[in-house]
This record gives C-alpha cells, structure tokens and sequence, in this order.
C-alpha cells in the first residue's frame, strides 16, 4: 500500500480507489488528531446527562446576568450622568450669570484694576455655594492684541481643554453650551464637563468664560457599582452552577443507579436492588424497578427450575423405564427363543415383538444420553487412544449391517497409528454412527474411512458414494429427529439422534462435525478433534470436500480448512408441514431453518 | 452341581424373570428384594456368584458390595440401570467385577454370569516371578517379599494373565477377552479400575506402578523394575 502513497500522484489514477485510500487515510489521520480532545469531550457531553445540565445552564444563567448586568449598569450610568448634568447646569448657569453681570457692569478703566476684578470674580466663582469642585477657564474669543486681560485659568488647566466647537458656539449666539470632555493626559483621561459662555470684560473685548467640572467621582461611583454587580453576578453563577449540579444529581444518580442495577441484572446478577430512600418521585422509580426485577427474577427462577425439572424428568423417565424393559426384553427373547413351537401368526408376532423392543431400546439410550447432554451433565473420559484401533472396531461392529445392505467398508489409516487424548467411548460412537448413517444412505456402494493427523489434530472422513444430500440438508443433518426426505421409510430404525449426539460428542471435544453432500454423488462427515485437551485446532488434516480427498489420500500431514465456529447446537423443534408429502425438497418451515442456521454461524 | 447365584434387586418382576433365564440355562437361583437384607441372604445361600443391583431401597449396592467383599471373594456382577461414568466407577471400585447394563438381554446376562463362574483351569505346579511378587498358580497364592496378598479370583487372573508373558504389552480389549471373557469390545475402565484395586495391593507405591506398568495409548504390561 505504501509504495502506492509515493507515487500515486504521478501516476494516472488507473483505479482512483486504491490512490485515493492513502491520502484519505492521512486527512483521516489529522482530522483524528485535532478531534481526539474534542471527542474526549462530546462523549463526556453525550454520556453524562449531569455534564450538559450544569454546563448548559452556567452558559444560559451567564448570559442572562451579562445582559440583566449590561442593562442594569447603563440605566445607572446614565441617571447619575443625567442627574450630574442637570445639577450642573443650573449651577453653572447661576455662577455664570453672576459672573457675567460683574463683569458687564465694571467700570474699571485700566489694566491692573480690571484684572484684580476678574481675578476675585473668578476666585468666587471657583469655590463660591458649588457643590462640585469646579475650575475655570477664561479665553479671549478673538484675536484681539489690546487686552487688560490675558488667558486663565484655575488649578493645573490650560486652555486646552475647551472644544474647538464649544468655542465657536460660545464665540456665537449669547447663550449658556455645554460639552462632555475628557480632562487629564490621554492614559488618565476622567470625564469631565465644561460649560461656556460669553462675558465681555473692560475695555468692552469678548471673551469666553469656561466652567470646568470633574466628573471623575461619577466615574468612581458608577465602576463601583459595576464591580458590585459583576462579583453579584458572578455569586450568583456559582450558585446556580451548585444548585444545576445538585439538581441534576439528586436526579441523574438514581437514574444512573437504575442503569447500573439493569446492566447487572441483564448479566446476570438477579439478586441486584436499587437503593430506596424517601417517598419521593426517585424513591418511586426504585420501587417500581426492584418491583420490576423481583417479577423478572421470580419468572426466570421459574422457567429455570421448570428446565431443570423437565431435564430430570427426561433423565429419570428413561431411567425408571429400564428395569421394566429389561424385564420385558428378557421375556420376549425367551418368548422369541420358543418361537417355533407357535402357530405362524403368533411366531410372527414374537418376532417382531423382538425386534421392537430391541428399537425401543436404542431409541430410550438415545434419549437418556441426549437429555444428558442437555442436563450439561456429560463429561468427557479422556485417555490417549489409537483412533485406527477404534476405526476397526467400529468397521467390525458395523461390518453385519453393511453386509445386509451388501456395501463393503474401507478403511485407509496411517500404519502408525493416530494417538490423541480423547474419550474412547464418545469417539467410537460418533464415528459408529457416522458409519451406519454412511451404510443406511450409501446405496449398497463401499463406504470409505480415512484417518489423519497433523500437528495439532486428529480427523475421520466416512464417505459414502449414495444418494447423497443438498447443500441445505447438509445444514440440518446434526438436528434432532431431523430426516432428509420424511417421505423415505426408516429402514434400520435409527431414532433419529445419533448424529445430533454425535454433534454432542463432537462438541464436548471441542472439535468440529461436519458434512458436504451432493445429491446422487454422496456425501462425506468429517470429525476433526484436537489431539490434547487444551490444542485448539486451526486446520483439520483431512479435506472435507472428496474432490480433493482422492488425490491427497496417500499424503498424510496436510492440513486443510475448518468450516465456520464450533457449533451450537439445543433442540430446535421440528414442525414437519406434511409426514406423506412426496416431493425431495426440505420439508421443515423457513423459520426453523433460518434458525438453526443462524446457530451454526 | 448347578451354580447357586443370589439375585440382588428390588425388582420382583425382573427378578423372577432372571430367575427364569438363569434356571432355563442350568442356575439355581436365590432372590432378596433388599439391600438391608443382602448379606443376611449372602450367608444363608452361600451363592458362588451374586447379582447386584446398584439402587436399591434399604442399603444402596455398593455398600452391600463392600460387605460382600469384605467376608469372600465370590465374583459380584452389578446390574446398572446408569451407565454414568462417576456410578460404573464407584460399583467397581467397591469391588464389584463386572457389571451389565440395563437393559440386558438374557443371552448378554449368561454369558457374564458364565464368565465369572468359569472354573479355574487346573493348572500345572507353576511359579510366576514379577519383580519382587511371586505366584503360585496351581495354589491360588500371591506373595510380596514373602508376605501373602490376598487377591480376588478376577484380580488373580489379571495379574497371571501378564505376568505369563512379562514385557508384553497387554491393550485393554486383549485383557477384557483374556480375563472377562468379553468377546467383542466392552467397557475399558473395567480393566483400569480392576488394575488400580490391583496396584493398590502388590504395588509398594500405586502412584508409581513397578509390576504392571501403564504404555501410554495401548495398555499396561508386567514388568520388574530392574
């Protein structure tokens, strides 16, 4: 993949899949790194409810106090502002007035008297009845050179401070203006406000006389109440932060309790409670949850010991029928024993008295081995055994039956033999059933055995040359009473269990069963079992398809693949739709196929 | 003389109908109903084989095995209505020595009986030498550094059986026909319980077996340790 990266862009893009899957995987790579924290977060966000509570509340109740805060500091701002200017106003109007009809009326006619008399006008008016400290600023408005009068101005002003445009309305109409300033240097600016008009000092020359105010104690006032709203504000935040926080928990907790309490019941855990205290809401959905999980527990304690009792009544139904049937058995073959010293009919009759008895027999050990399975009571009895001498056993034991349906058996095993720890007993009977099935659908053809091993597993292949079977059928042969065609007679009166407690044995073993067929052409069972107790098998050395099983016979060691997982297998009930139908298809519903498929998977 | 055998089983039907396929084939019969009564009836009949059921109301079968065995060697053949590994095992370490499941059939039943009851071959003054245990064949008589061991009849034919032919190695079906007399493949773990309760009384160590010698995946053989 990597020499693609470096010279996909050369390249004509000939298939754009294959060059465009690097660089998606670089973005893809980078768009991680930049969202890894942010994932971190989100899924904080999205798996705790308490996280969005609070964190959506401080966000709302922050807003909602900058807003509240904004509007409240403006509406203060501007009625001390509007209060201040108004106070001033008349203040400055009265001062002003004063001033000016002073000076108006002055008679002095030379330079030091006008100026002693402006300077204590000025001095009054600086200090006289104001409530706020004020200062002056008095200016010649034109550019007049025969002044008794120069520029002045109080404290550390400078004529500087008055607006070009308040100058000019002063300079203009008679009248009272008024300017918002900033006083001070440009980094200590403190608003102020200057108030002008027009006096007219001896000898008759205008001047503009400029009532400086400092309004720096509204400034102090209104950052006062600024930083008091602000740490309210923020009081308050912290506040609601704890109470969102405690809300949340006194309702998230029970709730996350409650989720704790069903994960661990849903595992298993029936006897898990929720804690409940109180009366409340929260103490409601406790009781109505551990209402909840009592009924569960008391339904599934039910169903259980109603399993239970019906495996043991399986168990102990198959056992009480045995004494009575030894019985029975014993004096049919006495009565069978004396059959010839009958009439016809009634030889006929002991004979196959005989003969069912001896099915009702294998159908009862069926049962009593598969309820066994069922109780989980079945254990495995392993020893290390040679599965060539169990081959030729079971070809001995099955060799009678063969030859009455006229096949011949083959058998084909490694001369040095095939070790694994197994259970002797369970192996010999699957691989007993699989031969007797291999005789029952093998059309009077030969019936082979092989056997293998490889590193980690033993196998047995039983194939058959017969009628063989579908690929669907194949799916189904280790069900429970399952037949491939129920059309087609039982002919050696199997119980129709022995591959499905074959299955079990199989499975006890942790090893593998499985089948192929084809139909007209045969079909092949292969048991592959590991050969020590803790080998997990990863191959069977045996094919299972017989294609390839001809051309490998003589090669031993090779290792071929294993089908799907160990199979599940339970009683899956068979609902057959018609016992008498003739066609060769499946007969069971769909839904119990899909089923049964759905555990094999 | 016919061989008196003591049926063991709560059962009476199947007992009476034992009873009829062991006199149609030449046995005499006894019958007890229950375990309590067992030994009481062992004494009184002095069978030369017993038939044992495994459940049994009053006292359960292996405890009448013990008791049986306690006081004689008569061969003890259990009738199980389990096949269950852990009930088979117990029954036969309790001394039992061959066992029938249920359910039988009358032929199986005989040819059982008829094994344990097969009379000892007369056999030729023969001494058997097996590390440091030595048989005397003809005299029924197992000795250990000159110590008698006391063995069954079933125990004694195991161990002459391999010690006949030392260093052989003896697959379990060869012992099962050899000394049970089973013609075609029985239950192995009669042979691996039987050589247990044998290594338990002429082994010095049981766990670590010097005269009959386990060959892992084919069976045991005798052997000294030298």
């Amino acid at each position: 993949m990597s020499s693609h990266t470096s010279t996909g862009k050369e390249l004509v893009p000939l298939d754009v899949s294959v060059h465009a899957k690097p660089k998606r995987f670089t973005i893809a790579k980078l768009r991680s790194w930049i969202r890894r924290p942010w994932i971190a977060l989100k899924l904080r966000w999205q798996r705790h409810l308490i996280y969005r509570t609070v964190i959506s509340t401080l966000l709302f109740t922050t807003l909602a106090l900058l807003a509240a805060g904004a509007f409240l500091s403006n509406q203060i701002a501007s009625t001390l502002y509007d209060e201040r200017v108004s106070q001033i106003s008349k203040e400055s109007e009265r001062g002003l007035t004063q001033a000016r009809s002073i000076l108006e009326s002055a008679s002095t006619t030379d330079r030091a008297s006008t100026q002693a008399l402006v300077n204590s006008t000025l001095a009054s008016l600086e200090g006289d009845g104001a409530t706020v400290v004020r200062d002056f600023v008095l200016m010649p408005i034109a550019g007049d050179q025969s002044l008794y009068v120069g520029p002045m101005a109080s404290g550390s002003l400078t004529t500087r401070v008055i607006p070009q445009d308040l100058a000019e309305s002063v300079a203009g109409e008679q009248g009272i203006y008024w300017r918002s300033v900033e006083l001070g240097s440009a980094d200590q600016a403190q608003p102020g406000l200057v108030v002008g008009t027009k006096v007219l000092i001896p000898p008759g020359r205008e001047y503009g006389l400029y009532l400086v105010y400092d309004l720096s104690s509204v400034q102090d006032t209104l950052e006062f109440i600024n930083r008091a709203l602000s740490f309210t504000g923020l009081i308050l935040l912290v506040v609601v932060g704890f109470v969102a926080w405690s809300v949340a928990r006194t309702v998230v907790r029970p709730v996350a309790d409650a989720a704790y309490a069903s994960e661990r019941i849903a595992s298993g855990d029936l006897d898990r409670r929720m804690k409940v205290e109180g009366k409340d809401e929260v103490a409601r959905l406790g009781t109505a949850f551990n209402h909840m999980a009592q009924s569960l527990q008391e339904q599934i304690t039910q169903l259980n010991n109603l399993s239970a009792m019906q495996q043991r009544f399986v168990s102990d139904v198959s056992h009480e029928l045995r004494t009575p049937l030894t019985t029975v058995r014993m004096a049919a073959e006495v009565i069978h024993d004396a059959r010839e010293d009958f009439d016809p009919l009634t030889s006929r009759s002991a004979e196959l008295m005989y003969n069912q008895i001896e099915r009702f027999q294998h159908l009862l050990n069926d049962l009593l081995e598969v309820s066994r399975f069922d109780a989980g009571v079945a254990v495995l009895d392993r020893e290390s055994t040679d599965l060539n001498s169990i081959a030729r056993k079971v070809v001995d034991t099955a060799t009678p039956v063969a030859d009455d349906y006229g096949s011949i058996i083959r058998l084909s095993a490694p001369a040095e033999g095939c070790v694994a720890e197994v259970d002797p007993r369970r192996v010999e009977r699957i691989i007993r059933n699989l031969v007797l099935n291999a005789v029952e659908h093998g059309e009077s053809n030969p019936i082979d055995i092989t056997i293998a091993e490889n590193h980690s597993a033993v196998a047995v292949t039983v194939r058959d040359y017969g009628i063989g079977m579908s690929e669907e059928a194949t799916q189904h042969v280790f069900d429970r009473f399952w037949r491939a065609d129920p059309a087609r007679k039982r002919t050696t009166g199997g119980s129709g269990l022995g591959l499905s407690i074959s299955m079990e044995d199989t499975r006890l073993h942790e090893g593998r069963l499985e089948a192929w067929g084809k139909p007209g052409v045969g079909s092949v069972f292969r048991l592959t079992l590991p050969k020590a107790e803790d080998h997990e098998i990863d191959s069977s050395p045996l094919p299972l398809e017989p294609a390839i099983s001809e051309a490998i016979l003589n090669t031993v060691g090779d290792s071929f693949p294993l089908t799907g997982e160990v199979p599940k297998i339970g009683y899956t009930p068979l609902i057959l739709t018609s016992e008498t139908e003739e066609d060769d298809d499946v007969t069971d519903p769909q839904n119990s196929s899909s089923e049964s498929k759905k555990e094999r998977n | 003389m016919k061989a008196r055998i003591l049926v063991v089983d709560d059962d009476e039907a199947l007992s009476e109908m034992i009873g009829i396929v062991l006199q149609n084939d030449g046995f005499d019969a006894a019958f007890c109903y229950e375990g309590s009564g067992a030994l009481e009836a062992f004494r009184e009949f002095n069978p030369d084989l017993v038939l044992l059921d495994l459940m049994l109301p009053g006292i359960d079968g292996i405890e009448v095995c013990k008791q049986i065995r306690a006081e004689s060697d008569v061969p003890v053949v259990m009738l199980t209505a389990k096949s269950d590994t852990a009930d088979v095992v117990r029954g036969l370490e309790s001394g039992a020595d061959d066992y029938v499941p249920k359910p039988f059939k009358p032929a199986e039943l005989v040819a059982r009986v008829r094994a344990r009851l097969r009379p000892n071959e007369t056999h030729a003054a023969e001494t058997l030498q097996v590390g440091e245990v030595s048989i005397d064949v003809a005299g029924h008589q197992v000795t250990r550094n000159n110590q008698a061991v006391s063995l069954t009849p079933l125990e004694f034919d195991l161990l002459v059986t391999m010690a006949r032919k030392p260093k052989q190695v003896f697959s379990r079906e060869q012992l099962l026909e050899a000394v049970w007399g089973y013609r075609h493949a029985a239950d192995t773990r009669l042979v691996n319980v039987h050589v247990q309760r044998l290594r338990s009384k002429i082994e010095l160590d049981p766990e670590k077996p010097q005269i009959i010698q386990t060959v892992r995946g084919v069976g045991y053989k005798a052997g000294s340790a030298s």
